[in-house]
């Protein structure tokens, strides 16, 4: 793993720009995002973790989501999201790419 | 410091007094079979938007009334119980209790309690009633249902289909939508299905965007308001679709209607798209097809958003205070212009020159200025109107009469000031005219009237004012009774001849009350001369005519603005007055062999082959103790209140002009014969003239007999 990304405590409204720019900044490699620290989740930092496992995904990259927090699957639960949704890992492709594609569809 | 939270309060009891209103027109358009589709979402809603406001305040028994009311209002609006008389007649009680609940919240006072749980009783037994005959379509609706289909249908039954797109400002205004599903998880169970379908690439997002949809399936008995509650903060900020548990889904053409009154439609699904699945195949419909269909709408939703959003900024609220202070401006600027033109022309600068061209611009640009602003102020006597049904109601229920109010001319304008002031005597005309005017129910069946007593209240512009017009179909003005009383009363002598009108007009004085028994309504001697007193005080006049057994009609005659004033400009004794034009009917030029007098300080002037006492106001005034030669005078006819006419003597008329009314009372104190002042462009003041108090004391002066015989020739 050549990159690694710690999500701080809140990821609310203003942490989600912060958020976004730590991850452009990674792209092109794989990385391994630590959840650990975790304790507040918004659904504009959900935007922002969806946007960035689309773009691993785009890029072929593997991205990983470690060290997840009570907190934080039960507000992705809550949001309709697991935290499948949030990686890629290139050997479970098929899968993982069913519930983004399912809402593609839908909008299609 | 000022209590922030004061001021919303105060802002929340203004909507509240706006929503009562609609909620009162919505009710009476649906009794009286006028009402659209519309009308009962826009009931539902005004209920809606109470409850939720004072939830804020944290009024409860405000809150736990509405919540009632709404909740039947909802059936209504669901067609699951229908809009009978009956239960139309609880819905207006209910807004009165209302009404009632609002005004303790915001004046601090208590309620009758007893009141309010007999209106939740009666809710309860209505809801009851609707409940027991009329089972759930769902079960209906399929004929061939297998049990299994049932089941189905059941299950599906309860769960409400939410699609909810929160926009960018939704997280601005520090909202969350973790927090807002786990406030709908509260409700039931939730089933969450995340669309991220929007989402841009990274590079392109929006941290602070808003790309998500949530699809979310409740499992919850509670009703749409309930859901609703959950959205309250949020839904001017986001889409919201909310589909009820219905089994069938929605009917193509259903159109919902949204708290913040956007509408959508639901449209037929598409030809290719999949059949509806068979009773024998047991499964509820694709969870995908309630989104499906909402996706169209949504678009709509966001188009009939915008517009509304248009539509309310349309409007905004103003400190009247702001107003008045324009206004007042306004017409210094009036005065400051007139003064302008006043020093223009005394330097001696040429009509055709620039600077008094440009000053005539001025002055329409002025004149137009005055003329919007006063427009600002221009309501619709709809505020006031909307008042009444209620009152109606409760004078009628004390009476035990049956009384139909009848409004027109709702739309008429006029200015906020007189807006305000005449609730009072209208509510005191009204009342009179249930409590003395109408007969007893039984009387009416006995004398083969209808039972339900008309009270019929008009609304109309005439001839630069506004004229109320409170009548009613009862049995007109007692004129025996009534001369009785006053002779007994001392008002008038045992022997005195009155004409009927004059009999009629006897009401109008203190103290005078002919109802057999004083009662709580009306009746207690302090009546229609208090009336006549606060429409006097507005620069108003109110005559009665009345035909026995077929009722009385009571008119108020309004000037539309309390501001400006178009007038002539006359002068006196060397005294410059103002007269309003709205009072002048024609200028002549009195011949000698027209003025006949009738004792050594009256004259009358024949006129077309009538006769009009004339009044030569710089002696009426005291300007002067001499009276004027009616040929060197200049005369005016002029029309008071019920069209009663005079004619007013000057030494010469200067031109005509709009002024800006001053208050004499205010500034000074209330002179006889004088309306108000205004301040002339030389700078001095100038009276203007009460033609109503001329002409009634030319009247008065001229004796009776005299009057009768000049009456109404002209």
């Amino acid at each position: 793993m050549s990159n690694a990304l710690e999500l701080p405590m809140i990821l609310d409204l203003i942490a989600a720009p912060s958020l976004l720019e730590e991850f452009i900044s990674r792209r092109g490699d794989a990385l391994a995002v630590d959840a650990g620290a975790v304790q507040r989740l918004g659904a504009q930092c959900l935007q922002v973790l969806l946007a960035a496992r689309a773009a691993w995904a785009a890029d072929g990259q593997k991205l990983l989501l470690e060290n997840i927090t009570e907190e934080f699957s039960a507000t992705l639960e809550l949001l309709g999201a697991t935290p499948d949704d949030l990686t890629h890992d290139l050997s479970h492709d098929a899968q993982q790419d069913g519930p983004i594609l399912d809402n593609k569809e839908l909008a299609a | 410091m000022e209590d922030p939270m004061a001021a919303i309060r105060e802002t929340f009891f203004q909507e509240c007094d706006e929503q009562l209103a609609e909620l009162e027109t919505g009710l009476i358009a649906m009794e009286n079979g006028t009402a659209e589709t519309e009308t009962v979402n826009a009931v539902f809603r005004a209920v809606h938007s109470m409850k939720g406001g004072a939830g804020i305040f944290a009024l409860d028994a405000l809150v736990r009334f509405a919540h009632v009311f709404e909740t039947a209002l909802d059936k209504v609006r669901s067609g699951t119980l229908a809009a009978t008389p009956a239960v139309l007649g609880v819905f207006l009680r209910a807004a009165d209790v209302l009404a009632d609940l609002v005004h303790a919240a915001r004046e601090n006072t208590s309620v009758d309690n007893a009141r309010t749980a007999t209106m939740v009783a009666e809710f309860d037994k209505i809801n009851n009633d609707c409940e027991t005959p009329s089972p759930a379509p769902a079960k209906t609706a399929p004929a061939a249902g297998s049990g299994l289909f049932e089941a189905a249908l059941e299950e599906q039954n309860s769960a409400w289909e939410i699609s909810f797109t929160p926009r960018a400002e939704l997280y601005a205004k520090a909202n969350e939508t973790a927090i807002i599903l786990r406030e709908l998880r509260r409700l039931g169970e939730i089933d969450v299905r995340l669309d991220a379908s929007c989402l841009p690439e990274l590079s392109e997002l929006d941290p602070e965007g808003a790309y998500l949809t949530w699809h979310i399936k409740l499992t919850s008995d509670c009703d749409e308001a309930a859901i609703r509650h959950v959205f309250e903060f949020v839904e001017d900020d986001c889409v919201l679709l909310i589909t009820p548990p219905e089994p069938q889904g929605f009917v193509p053409g259903t159109v919902i209607t949204g708290d913040n009154g956007f509408k959508f439609e639901f449209f037929p699904p598409p030809e290719d798209e999949e059949p509806a699945p068979e009773p024998e195949a047991a499964v509820p419909p694709p969870p995908r097809e309630a989104p499906a269909a909402a996706k169209n709408p949504a678009v709509e939703v966001m188009a009939a958003k915008a517009e509304s959003a248009a539509a309310v900024s349309a409007t905004i609220r103003v400190d009247l205070d702001r107003v008045d202070r324009m206004i007042d401006l306004v017409g210094e600027l009036v005065i400051n212009e007139a003064m302008l033109s006043q020093r223009v022309l005394e330097a001696g600068i040429a009509r055709a020159s620039g600077v008094a061209m440009a000053l005539e611009e001025l002055e329409h640009l002025t004149r137009e200025i005055q003329d919007s602003v006063m427009a600002i102020r221009a309501q619709p006597v709809r505020s006031v109107f909307q008042r009444m049904p209620r009152l109606v109601r409760e004078v009628a229920a004390q009476t035990h009469k049956q009384v139909r109010l009848v409004t027109e001319g709702e739309g008429t304008e006029v200015d906020k000031t007189v807006i305000e002031r005449i609730a009072d005597p209208l509510t005191h005309m009204i009342r009179n005219a249930i409590d003395h005017g109408l007969e007893s129910t039984e009387r009416r069946i006995e004398i083969g009237k209808p039972a339900e007593g008309t009270v019929k209240l008009i609304a109309l512009h005439r001839s630069g004012r506004i004229v109320l017009e409170v009548s009613d179909d009862g049995a007109g003005i007692n004129r025996a009774r009534v001369r009785e009383k006053a002779v007994e009363n001392g008002v008038i002598a045992a022997d005195a001849q009155l004409s009927d009108d004059e009999i009629d007009n006897l009401i109008f004085l203190p103290g005078f009350s002919t109802a057999a028994k004083v009662s709580d309504i009306s009746g207690r001697g302090v009546g229609m001369d208090v009336v006549r007193q606060s429409v006097a005080a507005l620069g108003g006049r109110i005559s009665i005519t009345s035909r026995p057994g077929l009722g009385s009609t009571f008119t108020l005659s309004l000037p539309l603005t309390l501001a400006v004033l178009d007038g002539m400009v006359v002068s006196a004794h060397g005294h410059t007055l103002i007269i309003p034009l709205s009072a002048i009917v024609e200028t002549l030029k009195p011949r000698a062999q027209d003025v006949f007098p009738l004792d050594h300080e009256i004259n009358v002037l024949a006129l077309r082959g009538g006769y009009v006492p004339m009044v030569d106001i710089a002696n009426s005034l005291c300007y002067s103790e001499s009276f004027i030669e009616p040929e060197q005078s200049v005369a005016l006819l002029v029309e008071g209140e019920g069209g009663v006419r005079a004619v007013l003597l000057v030494d010469a008329i200067h031109g005509q002009r709009q002024v800006v009314i001053k208050s004499l009372e205010a500034n000074y104190r209330a002179v006889p014969g004088i309306g108000a002042a205004t301040v002339m462009g030389d700078g001095r003041v100038a009276l203007i003239l009460d033609v109503d108090a001329m002409v009634r004391n030319a009247r008065s002066d001229a004796g009776r007999g005299a009057e009768l015989a000049v009456t109404e020739a002209v």
